[in-house]
């Protein structure tokens, strides 16, 4: 259980910062959705635990907010990605996709390999 | 970076967290109508709609929980909180945060004061001069042991031969007739060496200092510096002050410069006014010979140490060199030797005094903010034992262990400071009230003390201390609780607590040491001053003259003492009257001469030295010192007569070894003397002195410049005749002040004066250090008396009757404090016995102070003990 949150929090920041990346400004709902859309489950059902994740980020400078209107036009936080947000994407997903390829050859090894 | 960011954010979070949290809340109430209207048109009910978007959303609690551990310093809200629940639990208990608070104060106050006198003399031995620390003593050092001072000759050797020292400096305290006929001033300045002001490293206010020619040849230069105060008091600050004359032993000094604000000499504690020439003395003083006699020692030495020298290298140089001037000059300088000594280290004068009662105070004092401590620790002891079911129910409700000793840390740390900083603010007043404290005797004093940031530091270390002296034990015993314990139990099952009764014990025995120093400080205070001095000093009235400024030659001087005297006697309250040049029991105590005797072979190496006093015939009269054989001086008229002197019965005893002395020769270098009586032995220097050797001459053969007027009055009129002294003095000769006017008991209490000091402290101190301990013991035995309520109820339904329940507590109690007092008895006797007063035993004090301290312990287990007894049995047992 605490497990899967450290790995959630971690994962769910870069989420976060890609989706900003690629979307522009959002409102914490648009975010949600837009996670929910690609990762299937992982905020089907902890939506709330966004919010600590995007105050975290807020506070490290990676992203910045205002308030603007929403869609129905209820004031709402807009988040945006920071400069340093951009560069924080960059290094993480390089760092991500190093990790992420590393365990692939791991799973890709076969016991007959080293025979 | 990001985590510095991060706690950067935090800590300004603090301040907007009602922001962050109607933010958040606006949030949620988007997202969530967002989501919803979704889910309606996806085609769910607007209820379902809006359960199925809540379970979307997960924990609001728990994430606005999350939210805010993110964006907070969870240990500072702690402390914030710790803080506010200090601040009302103290607030509950008034009475008690009074007594911790006030005694915290006083015995932190009463310390910082001690402190800061200490760190004056440590720090800052010359205020207004940076680095003065830094200067050394340079003192010569007689083989009996004395620290004579220098004299100029000396000085002027020094200078060449002590190269480990630059800028050696010479200054010698003396007392000037400063003004116009008829209304002159004493006023006290220094003779100092050209380089005085530029060793320092001093700026003048206005003007310039003394500069190296203008001290070269005798005489030469009438100039003087003045200080600020003296500049602002008497010149009114004026900047047309230097060129101006000042007349000074009648004489017209020009004043060059202002020393710097708050410089008051090289002698703290006493402040000077004037600085003139060390080469004007001759012109000055009517012809001193203090610059060409070796035998003079009037000044005192500094120096700083050279770069690079070492205070070893500066130590050897002034041997060889002290030890060279013996060979040279061995009438004056043999067996002489020189110390370098810091500041602290005076071997004399005003900073000795100072400095040795300082030291012996601030250790008393601290024992006696131990004793608060742990008088204060048992107060929270018992205190928290009565909190331990708020303690469980916080612990039960999920509070650590570290947070619940923190609660109880943070509270008593509350309180040692809120006591810190009213001691800091006693301080302030205790400094204050010293600087303006009276003169010691007739010379100026001048404490610059006060409350600065080493000091104020100081308070707050002894806060903290004390702090977490007190609250360990408390915090500990709670931490340690047990929750279901702690509910469960209620108070009719008394945890016997071992803690709060060594702790009572400590308490009173640390107790019993201050007393009984603070009781044998008195005792020595008292049987100083109340020792037979072997003179009579009640109605005697003492008076200075000092014709110094005038350059009077012998016949003069005489004349003017015979006229003086003569129209004194005549005053119809005067019994007898004399002129001496030296008082008994004397601050500066009374000089001691070399002679030789007639018809003595000396056998061991040195001089024979005795006390010396000149003194007009009826002298012993006025004293009431018997001539045990022999006459009186001869009549100062009497010019046939040869040159006389009286010796006492120590001298007989030494010198004579007790062969009849009438008659018997004295050889000193002012000439020959026949000795025609002897008198009884007195006190010269100080109460419980062992027996001198003294030598009286007649005034009639040496006449001085300085006078001592005695005048021995109907009992009682001592006071009132002062003013009728002065009128014959003005009568006399209008040009010169009378100064010192005192009765001898004000003289004696002069002396008395740096001793009294801390008398007067632990008059105080005593009483109140009893009380906290009477307090303490109170409240310990009273807390754990109401938590038997229940078991003494059963006690007396069965028959005990209530002496018998008093008695049993009194009993259990008082075996802790007697415990306590005993051993630190022990140790205080066994300390008294072999390090101060060797082997005497104060008996009284030693039986005294435990039997005092003894009975208020027993009343103050009595009291509580008394009250539970008097309790209606039925309420015991229903007693919770």
């Amino acid at each position: 259980m605490k497990q899967k949150t450290d790995v959630l929090q971690g994962t769910l920041a870069l989420m976060v910062l890609k989706t900003l990346d690629v979307l522009g400004p959002l409102h914490g709902y648009g975010i949600a959705r837009r996670i929910e859309q690609i990762s299937g489950d992982l905020l089907a059902v902890n939506q709330g635990t966004l919010y600590p994740v995007l105050l975290k980020l807020e506070q490290e400078g990676a992203i910045a907010s205002e308030w603007g209107a929403s869609e129905n036009n209820r004031r709402a936080r807009f988040y945006r990605l920071t400069r340093e947000g951009r560069k924080q994407l960059q290094v993480e997903t390089q760092g991500w996709e190093q990790t992420a390829a590393i365990i692939r050859r791991f799973f890709d090894v076969r016991t007959e390999d080293f025979s | 970076m990001k985590s510095v960011r991060r706690f950067l954010n935090r800590v300004a979070n603090l301040a907007a967290r009602q922001e962050h949290d109607e933010r958040l809340r606006q949030e949620i109430e988007e997202h969530i109508a967002l989501q919803t209207a979704e889910n309606l048109r996806a085609g769910l009910s607007p209820i379902e709609a809006r359960r199925q978007t809540m379970l979307k959303f997960g924990g609001v609690e728990a994430m606005k929980q999350d939210h805010r551990a993110e964006r907070r310093l969870l240990f500072i809200e702690n402390l914030l909180g710790d803080l506010r629940n200090a601040g009302r639990s103290i607030r509950r208990m008034p009475g008690l945060a009074a007594v911790i608070i006030i005694s915290l104060a006083i015995g932190i106050g009463v310390n910082t004061t001690i402190f800061s006198w200490i760190q004056l003399i440590l720090f800052q031995p010359m205020p207004a001069v940076s680095g003065a620390s830094k200067f050394l003593l340079v003192e010569p050092h007689s083989e009996t042991g004395g620290y004579p001072g220098a004299s100029w000759l000396e000085y002027r050797g020094l200078q060449t031969q002590v190269p480990a020292l630059r800028d050696m400096v010479a200054s010698e305290m003396v007392p000037f007739n400063v003004g116009e006929k008829g209304r002159t001033e004493r006023t006290f300045g220094q003779f100092v060496s050209s380089n005085y002001f530029s060793a320092l490293g001093l700026k003048p206010a206005i003007g310039r200092f003394i500069q190296q020619e203008e001290a070269e040849r005798p005489g030469t230069d009438p100039v003087l510096v003045i200080s600020y105060d003296y500049w602002q008091t008497r010149f009114g600050g004026a900047p047309g002050t230097v060129g101006q004359k000042l007349r000074v032993n009648d004489r017209a000094l020009t004043v060059i410069g202002v020393a710097p604000k708050r410089f008051q000499g090289t002698m703290v504690p006493l402040k000077f006014d004037l600085w003139v020439p060390a080469t004007m003395t001759p012109t000055l003083l009517g012809g001193a010979r203090d610059l060409e006699d070796r035998a003079i020692r009037g000044f005192s030495l500094i120096g700083m140490l050279s770069p690079g020298a070492t205070r070893e290298e500066a130590q050897s140089e002034l041997t060889t060199a002290m030890a060279q001037f013996a060979r040279d000059y061995p009438e004056t300088n043999a067996g002489m030797s020189g110390d370098i000594l810091s500041f602290w280290e005076a071997p004399r004068g005003p900073q000795r005094l100072l400095i040795s009662g300082l030291a012996i105070l601030q250790g008393v004092m601290l024992l006696l903010l131990l004793a608060v401590c742990g008088n204060t620790a048992n107060l929270m002891l018992a205190r928290g034992s009565t909190r331990q079911r708020e303690m469980a129910v916080r612990v039960a409700l999920g509070a650590g262990r570290w947070r619940i000793a923190s609660l109880v840390l943070t509270e008593n740390m509350l309180l040692a400071f809120l006591g810190a900083g009213l001691g800091a603010a006693f301080a302030v007043w205790g400094t204050t009230a010293l600087r303006v404290a009276p003169l010691i005797g007739a010379f100026p004093v001048q404490f610059q003390t006060g409350v600065d940031k080493f000091t104020l530091a100081f308070a707050m270390l002894l806060g903290a201390v004390c702090g977490s002296i007190f609250s360990a034990a408390p915090a500990v015993h709670l931490a340690r609780l047990n929750p279901q314990d702690g509910l469960r139990a209620s108070s009719n099952t008394p945890p016997r607590s071992r803690a709060r009764k060594v702790l009572m014990g400590a308490e009173v025995g640390l107790a019993t040491v201050v007393l009984i120093a603070a009781a044998l400080f008195l005792e020595s205070f008292r049987s100083a001053s109340q020792t037979d001095p072997r003179f009579r000093p009640e109605g005697v009235l003492l008076a200075s003259y000092d014709l110094s400024g005038r350059n009077p030659d012998d016949t003069s001087e005489r004349e003017f003492a015979e006229r003086l005297l003569e129209r004194l006697r005549s005053l119809p309250d005067v019994e007898a009257a004399a002129i001496a040049t030296n008082v008994p029991l004397d601050l500066h105590g009374i000089p001691s001469r070399p002679f030789t005797v007639q018809g003595r072979v000396r056998t061991e190496a040195g001089q024979d030295r005795a006390t010396t006093n000149t003194v007009t015939p009826a002298y012993f009269k006025v004293m009431a010192i018997p001539i045990l054989e022999g006459n009186d001086f001869a009549d100062m008229r009497d010019k046939a007569a040869p040159a006389q002197a009286i010796v006492n019965e120590e001298f007989v005893r030494r010198y004579l070894d007790g062969a009849d002395a009438i008659g018997r020769r004295i050889q000193t270098r002012g000439g020959s003397f026949a000795i025609v009586g002897v008198a009884r032995d007195s006190v010269y220097n100080a109460f419980g002195e062992p027996a001198q050797p003294a030598v009286y001459f007649s005034y009639r053969d040496r006449p001085a410049s300085e006078g001592e007027i005695h005048l021995r009055t109907r009992s009682g009129r001592e006071t009132a005749l002062a003013s009728e002294v002065r009128a014959v003095l003005r009568e006399l000769d209008p040009m010169l002040p009378l100064y010192d006017v005192r009765t001898f008991s004000q003289h004696i209490d002069r002396n008395l004066y740096l001793r009294r000091i801390p008398a007067r402290m632990f008059v105080v101190l005593g009483p109140l250090l009893l009380g906290l301990a009477a307090i303490g013991i109170y409240a310990v035995v009273s807390y754990a008396v109401s938590r038997r309520t229940r078991e003494i109820g059963v006690r007396l339904t069965f028959g005990a009757t209530s002496g018998q329940v008093v008695l049993q507590i009194i009993r259990e109690n008082l075996g802790a404090i007697i415990r306590g007092t005993a051993i630190s008895w022990v140790v205080a006797f066994v300390i008294s016995v072999h390090a101060i007063t060797k082997g005497v035993v104060n008996l009284p004090v030693f039986i005294g102070v435990p039997a005092i301290l003894l009975s208020v312990a027993t009343l103050a287990c009595w009291i509580p003990a008394w009250r539970a007894s008097r309790i209606d049995p039925m309420a015991a047992l229903r007693h919770e």
